[in-house]
């Protein structure tokens, strides 16, 4: 009975897609979809608090579910966190969607099967549930990418990210195959424990890594694997560029720390000499650098918020890295930073929606100019996010970007540390770009003038974002007491 | 018998197919089937691996889920190509240039 109470987020969330695609086919109206979205996440958020609470490790009968899927502190963590990512993209699609003529149900039943796939990828332990989970995440988030079905920029996001996300999982999953040949596994634990102790093929399961850490790459849209991330954000309806930003990539990372290391975690392969430490620190000063560098060139906010989310995968990188020397602090400051990421993203997509309405929507700095002096309560929550995303106290991003910083000067990764902070100064460059348009600029003349639409359910998504912001910014003591708790499940 | 090694190879070959053809062609139903190529590569691997192991049949129960939700997915994409179709008439990735820096 207690199995199943520990299932329960996973269940409620599963359950609700399926009851909501009902009650989509059976009733005419939509209106009420976006609500009853809302609560099946409010729902799993509420039984992963519960779940949490009660103790995890206390729930006889959990062994029953190895070797496939696991339900521990790390996979609350993140059932908690979709759950949240998923209820701000819900939120933000009930106020988008019938604003710009596009509400059909289906959007709610693909949002609510996509976040339990990754929560699914999450609580997975087995390469074949980790890619149904994959799978379930993404085919779902291929769907919404494409969902304003008129428009040919949303088809060709789509496409891009559908070409390019079967690529990735056709390279993890060959990774995969190679790995269970060179160590008869399939479930992480086991390929841990046979990598431990000495493969008969050396040579295969060096491939194998280098063609997980290619696709996981892929997942994450870190540099040189991220030319369908600008592509796909900018095409898809914006909620559903923010579920991509926000659940998409938490899930990817939550993949990417269980992958590596569970599968990878030995002395040897976590070594700077003979690991995967140095590629990924590679890959994350190409991704911050390069993210960076062409975020600040952009002319569309939605574009650069696109690039801005590949330089903070570049950031969360730093923090897989340090957990090469720092172990579970480092693994705890990725988790935090994903918490921190989502609601300042999450937040930032909506303040985009907010300022725009029917036949205009807002995508470029010029549709922002002089909204802050016209309409201060869109403008404001805008200001907010970007300057959390910036990492700016005391907002969240800042205690984000803090202790990944700390957690990797503490594993002795100096110039890595150093490289991330220039980045994150020059980031804080086309952040506040949005700022002096909104606040210095007036438009041009004879240019339309923004005028922000009207919907409860987008003032609720940046209410709950902004009090999460200000929150983790002023008080991050008990959050990062939860990830670190969280990332304990990896021992170190 | 045929040994083991001539699949693992033979599977190798086909996954260096698929990711060439992926990267060269511009005809987004040859890239769709490259990809198949590559999962197909992957399906042999698993299953010619599972064959040196006597105490399990992982690999071939993982190629039938791989099968199942590969269909899925190949489900969604045509979905996509033909929409992008009926807006541009055109099925070419190169043309697919709306959105770019």
């Amino acid at each position: 009975m207690m199995l199943y109470f520990a299932l329960s987020p996973l269940a409620v969330v599963g359950g609700g897609a399926l009851l909501l695609m009902m009650v989509e086919a059976l009733s005419r109206r939509s209106n009420g979809l976006a609500m009853g979205t809302t609560m099946v996440f409010a729902a799993g958020l509420a039984l992963s608090a519960g779940v949490w609470l009660y103790g995890v490790e206390d729930i006889p009968g959990l062994e029953a579910l190895a070797p496939w899927i696991v339900i521990d502190r790390f996979t609350l963590f993140f059932d908690g966190l979709l759950c949240l990512a998923g209820m701000l993209a819900s939120l933000l699609a009930g106020g988008y969607l019938p604003e710009h003529k596009m509400n059909r149900g289906e959007f709610y039943s693909l949002l609510l099967f996509a976040t339990f796939g990754g929560m699914m990828l999450a609580a997975s332990t087995d390469a074949l549930t980790l890619f149904l989970g994959l799978e379930t995440l993404s085919i779902g988030a291929y769907a919404m990418t494409a969902f304003r079905r008129t428009s040919a920029r949303s088809a060709e996001g789509a496409l891009k990210y559908f070409l390019l996300g079967s690529f990735a999982a056709a390279i993890l999953l060959y990774g995969f195959a190679l790995l269970y040949g060179a160590t008869g596994h399939t479930d992480l634990a086991g390929i841990g424990g046979a990598i431990k102790s000495g493969t008969k093929y050396p040579v295969m399961t060096v491939m194998a890594l280098v063609l997980i850490i290619v696709g996981l790459a892929f997942k994450v849209s870190a540099v040189p694997f991220h030319m369908w991330t600008p592509d796909a954000y900018e095409g898809a309806p914006t909620p559903a560029t923010t579920f991509m930003a926000v659940a998409v990539k938490a899930g990817a990372f939550a993949m990417m720390l269980r992958v590596l290391l569970t599968c990878f975690g030995d002395a040897k392969f976590m070594s700077w000499s003979s690991g995967w430490p140095p590629a990924l620190a590679t890959i994350a000063v190409m991704t911050m650098t390069v993210a960076n560098l062409i975020a600040g060139r952009q002319e569309s906010v939605k574009r650069m918020l696109a690039y801005s989310s590949i330089a903070h995968a570049g950031y969360i990188l730093v923090g897989v890295v340090g957990t090469m020397r720092s172990g579970s602090q480092a693994s705890a400051s990725v988790l935090f930073y994903l918490l921190t990421y989502t609601v300042s993203t999450a937040g930032a997509f909506g303040a985009l929606i907010l300022c725009g309405r029917r036949g205009a929507e807002s995508v470029s700095y010029e549709d922002l100019a002089g909204i802050g002096r016209r309409h201060p309560a869109a403008a404001l929550p805008f200001a907010l996010f970007l300057i959390s995303l910036a990492g700016i106290p005391p907002t969240a991003g800042f205690f984000g970007k803090w202790f990944i910083f700390r957690s990797a000067m503490d594993g002795g990764l100096y110039w890595l540390t150093i490289i991330a902070f220039i980045n994150s100064v020059i980031g804080a460059y086309y952040y506040l770009r949005v700022l002096v348009y909104m606040y210095m600029r007036e438009p041009a003349a004879g240019a339309p003038i923004a005028v922000p639409m009207k919907s409860g359910y987008v003032n609720a998504a940046l209410l709950i974002s902004a009090i999460l912001v200000i929150v983790l910014g002023l008080t991050p003591g008990s959050s990062l007491d939860v990830a670190v708790k969280a990332a304990g499940v990896f021992g170190g | 018998m045929i040994p083991v090694e001539f699949y693992v190879a033979l599977s190798f070959v086909l996954f260096l197919i698929g990711g060439v053809g992926f990267l060269a062609r511009r005809n987004v139903i040859v890239t769709l089937m490259s990809i198949e190529i590559m999962l197909n590569a992957v399906n042999l691997a698993l299953v010619a691996f599972n064959r040196g192991m006597t105490d399990n049949h992982t690999g071939q129960i993982f190629a039938f889920f791989l099968i199942a939700a590969e269909a899925a997915e190949v489900a969604v994409g045509l979905a996509i190509v033909l929409s992008l179709f009926r807006l541009r008439r055109s099925v070419r990735t190169d043309e697919a240039d709306l959105l770019r820096n």
